[in-house]
């Protein structure tokens, strides 16, 4: 199950922790259009999910594209191991764009 | 050029030829109609004389159109596998894998010998080696975490390492996955101990591998699947069985314990 609580400001934070599956699409997506709301850029803190799997990840790349045709970019932050594995593992950075990944 | 708006599924067909036949049968799909059965037997002779993999390119139009057949020769018998995608391709701007490599992904793991395509026969006898350690049934996304937990606590008390651990874990909800959004949304795990590893049953009563349902985006959320669930787990696992048919879908995933 995925947990998410918002920093809200111009760019606010989204603090993800728990499991990033086909079950929490309904949750990702109703947190970052909240977050998205009138916000000039919208962050995803991955520092607490400890499991993710390619349907997790499809979400947050369905998720990155559609923000950034909005003119809303998504960044990236704290990936934590079990995320950085599975996203080097399906070449994340390549299919969203290095932006998504600062620093 | 092929009409994308086709409705006829995507597919891979597996054909199995044992040494001295007179046909091919099918094990995956069925066998069509205008099949070229005295081309396939004298390839997969061929094939199993030589011990080679052999793969061909097929664009003819006609009764069989297939974009590439592999034969695949497994000492007695021959896997021939027929992959067509019936002009899918990738859509402009689609971050999902084309459906070719998909397809060929799984030639090339039988090629390998880590895909075993298993006929009715062979599913039965495997599915029953071993002692069950777990069973439960799949219903809904929730379920997902649930069955990860469940295996987790097995994957512990055989002692793998972490690394093992978190690669079959992942393995077990792409699996799931599967099974939730084309496998017709039910099915079973069962976890089962043998000598040398653990196996993980996946089985659902869906309409069969054929791809065309994984072209359609599948959740509220938006398109969640990539295409990388079989590449995920035929990387990851020891080694997997694959039965499909009208009936349903059974996966066999073995992980090595010794």
């Amino acid at each position: 199950m995925l947990r998410t609580s918002i920093d809200q400001g111009p760019a606010p934070t989204i603090y993800l922790a728990g499991e990033m599956d086909l079950d929490c699409a309904e949750t990702l997506r109703e947190a970052v259009t909240e977050a998205a709301r009138g916000a000039q850029m919208v962050s995803l803190d991955f520092a607490k999910v400890e499991f993710i799997d390619s349907s997790g990840t499809g979400i947050f790349v369905r998720l990155c594209l559609d923000l950034k045709s909005q003119g809303t970019p998504l960044v990236a932050r704290n990936l934590s191991p079990a995320v950085r594995g599975v996203f080097d593992m399906l070449r994340v950075q390549d299919l969203v764009g290095d932006e998504v990944f600062p620093g | 050029m092929p009409d994308q708006t086709a409705d006829s599924p995507a597919s891979l067909q597996v054909y199995r030829y044992k040494a001295g036949a007179s046909r091919v049968e099918a094990v995956i799909g069925v066998l069509e109609p205008g099949l070229p059965q005295e081309d396939l037997v004298a390839h997969a002779a061929e094939s199993i004389e030589r011990d080679t993999f052999m793969c061909y390119a097929v664009s003819q139009a006609g009764d069989f159109v297939a974009d590439e057949i592999c034969f695949v020769p497994q000492g007695d018998r021959c896997d021939i596998l027929s992959i067509r995608t019936n002009g899918w391709q990738r859509h402009h701007g689609d971050h999902r894998r084309s459906l070719v490599e998909i397809l060929n992904n799984l030639a090339a793991a039988v090629a390998c010998g880590k895909l075993r395509i298993l006929d009715r026969d062979e599913l039965a006898t495997e599915t029953e080696e071993g002692s069950e350690v777990l069973h439960f049934s799949i219903n809904e996304t929730a379920d997902l975490q649930t069955a990860r937990d469940a295996v987790d606590v097995v994957l512990l008390e055989a002692g793998l390492d972490d690394i093992s651990r978190q690669r079959t874990i992942l393995c077990i909800s792409e699996a799931v996955t599967n099974m939730l959004l084309h496998g017709g949304g039910h099915g079973t795990v069962t976890l089962r101990r043998l000598g040398d590893r653990l196996r993980m049953v996946v089985a659902d009563h869906g309409p069969g591998l054929n791809f065309l349902n994984w072209i359609a985006p599948p959740t509220k959320g938006g398109q969640a699947s990539m295409g990388y669930g079989y590449k995920i787990i035929l990387d990851y696992l020891d080694a997997v069985g694959l039965n499909s048919g009208p009936s349903g879908t059974t996966l066999l995933l073995d992980r090595m314990t010794d």
